[in-house]
C-alpha cells in the first residue's frame, strides 16, 4: 500500500479531481510511480488542467522552462515536494 | 543579401525579403540573412532522398529544416503523431525519408538527423532562393474513414497563395512587424500556416519556443511585444481559466475548432484586443476567417470560392487548389464567400482541437491482436466545461489487459484519442444489423463506472 504523506494525500486528491479520475482512488497513487504514460496514463491536456488546479490551490504557476519540469510531473512525491518549496517561496 | 525581383510564376521566393527578423530565440533576434546561412548548412548535410520527416519541436529548428528540405527539392513529411505505427506506415511510402529531429526522440526506427541550428552561423550574402512553384513542399495526413492515412500535398505555390490571402487579412504585410507567439505544433497544417508561413513569407518573427501553461504564454507576450498569440479554443480556454494579468497582444488568431462568442468576448476584453477566428482543415488549409464577437458567419479569404453540392458536401477552391475540395464539416454556403458551420460530419471526431475519423480509431482497435470486438464512444459535446471530454471505449479482448491495449493504440494515435476509460465487456450489444446504437452503449458503460 502506497505511504503518503499528508501534503501528497492532498495534492493526490486534486489530481484525482481535477482530471475526473473515476477509476483512480487518490489514496491508491504510488507516491513514486509516473504519472504520466506509464503509471497513470495522463497526458499533456491533463498536464495543463493539472497546473489550472495547482495555481487555484496554492498560487503556484507551472511552467515549461523551469528546468526540472520533467521532473515536477514525475511522480506525485516530485509534484508534491515542487509545490510545497514553491509556496513556500512566495 | 539581395533583394528579390518580381519573379516568373514557375518560381517563388523561399522567404520575404522584409526587414522584420525571422525569428527570436530567448532575448535574441535572428535575421533573415542568419536564417538562410542555417538553411544552407543543414541543406548541405541532407541525404539524397526524396522526402524526410519534419519532427523538429523548436519553431526556429522546424522552419530551418522545412527550408532546407524545400531548398533540396525534396518534400517535409508532416505526420500526425509520432507513434511508431504512424511513421512506420509513412516510412513505408518513402523508405530512405531520413527524420529531422530535435528532442529526445529515441525510439525512432529510422535514421535521424539531428537540427540544432541557432542563427549563429553567420549571414548568407547570397539572394534569397526560390523554389519551383509546382514543387511539393509538404504532405499532411488525415485519418479517414476508409482506413489507410489520407494524403494531402500542398506545392510550395500552394503554401504561397493562402499565405499570402492569410497575411492580407491579418494586416501582415507590412505594419509593425509582430512576433507570432503560438502554442500549436508547427506540424499542424494551422501551426506550419500561421506560426512558420507567416514570418518566411509575410512581415511577422517567428517565436522558437512553443509555450504551453498559462504562465509561460503570459511571460512569451510580455517578451515579445508587440506580439500576435496564435492558439486554440483549448489554450485560450486555460488562459482565461488561470486568472492571470495579461500583456496585452495586437490580435489573437484562433483554430483547429470552433469559438463560442462568449469565450471570444471574454478573450476580447481579457487581453484588450481583437480575436479572429480562422478555419481551415487539413484537407483544404485555411480558407476563412470571422470576427467572432461580430459575426457568427464566416468569409473567404479573398481569391477563395465555396459552393454546395447536391448531396449535401460543400467544396472549396482557391488558387491554392488545384481542383475544389470537399470539407469535412457540415456547412451552410450563404454564398461563394460566406457560410456557416453547422457540425462536424458523422465520422468527424474533435478532442481539443484534434481531428480524427472514429471509422479509422475503430478499425485499429479491432486491428489490435487479441481484440475480438470493440467500439470506441464519443463524449457528448462539450458537457463539462470545465475542461476536456475524453472518449470513451468498450473492448471485448480476454486474453489482453488494459495496458497492453492502450499500448498498442498509443503507438498509432495522438494521446489525445486514448480511451478513458477502456472497459472490457463480455460482448458488444450489437443489434440484428451489427449495429451499435450510442444510447445502449452509453447505458453499459454507465454500468461500468456503477460496478467500478
Amino acid at each position: 500500500m502506497a505511504s503518503q504523506t499528508t501534503f501528497e494525500q492532498e495534492v493526490a486528491q486534486l489530481i484525482v479531481d481535477s482530471l475526473n479520475l473515476e477509476d483512480v482512488a487518490a489514496e491508491e497513487i504510488e507516491p513514486e510511480d509516473a504519472l504520466f504514460r506509464e503509471g497513470l496514463g495522463l497526458d499533456s491536456i491533463d498536464a495543463l488542467e493539472l497546473a489550472l488546479a495547482i495555481s487555484r490551490a496554492y498560487g503556484v504557476q507551472i511552467r515549461s522552462d523551469d528546468e526540472n519540469n520533467r521532473q515536477i510531473f514525475q511522480s506525485l512525491r516530485a509534484l508534491s515536494a515542487h509545490i510545497e518549496a514553491n509556496r513556500a517561496a512566495s | 543579401m539581395t533583394g528579390t525581383q518580381d519573379h516568373p510564376q514557375d518560381i517563388l521566393p523561399l522567404l520575404a525579403d522584409t526587414p522584420a527578423p525571422l525569428a527570436r530565440i530567448g532575448e535574441r533576434t535572428v535575421s533573415r540573412a542568419a536564417f538562410l546561412a542555417d538553411v544552407q548548412a543543414l541543406a548541405a548535410r541532407l541525404p539524397q532522398a526524396r522526402a524526410a520527416f519534419n519532427l523538429c519541436q523548436d519553431r526556429y529548428h522546424f522552419a530551418v529544416a522545412f527550408a532546407a528540405i524545400l531548398l533540396r527539392r525534396q518534400i517535409n513529411l508532416l505526420p500526425p503523431n509520432r507513434g511508431r505505427t504512424t511513421l512506420a506506415e509513412i516510412a513505408g511510402q518513402y523508405p530512405d525519408a531520413p527524420a529531422l529531429v530535435d528532442g529526445p526522440d529515441a525510439e525512432i526506427a529510422i535514421p535521424v538527423l539531428r537540427v540544432s541550428a541557432c542563427g549563429e552561423a553567420g549571414e548568407s550574402a547570397e539572394p534569397i532562393p526560390t523554389i519551383p512553384s509546382d514543387q511539393t513542399a509538404i504532405l499532411a495526413f488525415s485519418s479517414g474513414s476508409t482506413g489507410t492515412p489520407t494524403v494531402h500535398a500542398r506545392s510550395w505555390g500552394a503554401l504561397h497563395a493562402v499565405t499570402h490571402q492569410a497575411l492580407e487579412c491579418f494586416g501582415l504585410q507590412d505594419g509593425a512587424g509582430p512576433t507570432l507567439v503560438g502554442t500549436v505544433p508547427p506540424q499542424h497544417m494551422y501551426g506550419l500556416e500561421s506560426t512558420i508561413l507567416y514570418a518566411l513569407l509575410g512581415h511577422a518573427t517567428l517565436l522558437s519556443q512553443r509555450p504551453f501553461y498559462p504562465e509561460d504564454v503570459r511571460a512569451a507576450l510580455a517578451a515579445c511585444a508587440p506580439a500576435v498569440l496564435v492558439t486554440t479554443p483549448f489554450h485560450l480556454n486555460a488562459c482565461l481559466r488561470a486568472g492571470l494579468e495579461w500583456p496585452q497582444p495586437e490580435r489573437i488568431l484562433c483554430a483547429t475548432a470552433p469559438l463560442d462568442p462568449e469565450t471570444a468576448g471574454a478573450a476580447e476584453r481579457v487581453f484588450g484586443c481583437r480575436l479572429d477566428e480562422i478555419y481551415g482543415c487539413t484537407e483544404a488549409g485555411a480558407i476563412a476567417t470571422r470576427r467572432t464577437t461580430r459575426e457568427s458567419d464566416w468569409t473567404t479569404y479573398p481569391g477563395v470560392e465555396i459552393h454546395a453540392k447536391d448531396d449535401g458536401i460543400v467544396q472549396v477552391q482557391g488558387p491554392q487548389h488545384p481542383a475544389a475540395v470537399p470539407l469535412p464539416d457540415h456547412i451552410e454556403a450563404r454564398d461563394a464567400h460566406h457560410f456557416r458551420m453547422e457540425g462536424r460530419l458523422a465520422d468527424q471526431l474533435n478532442i481539443a482541437g484534434k481531428r480524427a475519423s472514429l471509422a479509422d480509431l475503430n478499425r485499429r482497435l479491432n486491428a489490435i491482436p487479441g481484440v475480438l470486438d470493440g467500439v470506441f464512444i464519443p463524449p457528448e459535446p462539450s458537457t463539462d466545461a470545465r475542461g476536456v471530454t475524453r472518449l470513451a471505449a468498450l473492448v471485448v479482448a480476454p486474453g489482453r489487459s488494459e495496458a497492453e491495449i492502450q499500448a498498442t493504440l498509443a503507438e498509432c494515435l495522438d494521446p489525445l484519442f486514448l480511451p478513458r476509460p477502456l472497459v472490457h465487456v463480455d460482448h458488444l450489444p450489437r443489434s440484428a444489423t451489427g449495429k451499435l446504437p450510442r444510447q445502449v452503449l452509453l447505458d453499459l458503460l454507465a454500468r461500468h463506472g456503477e460496478c467500478a
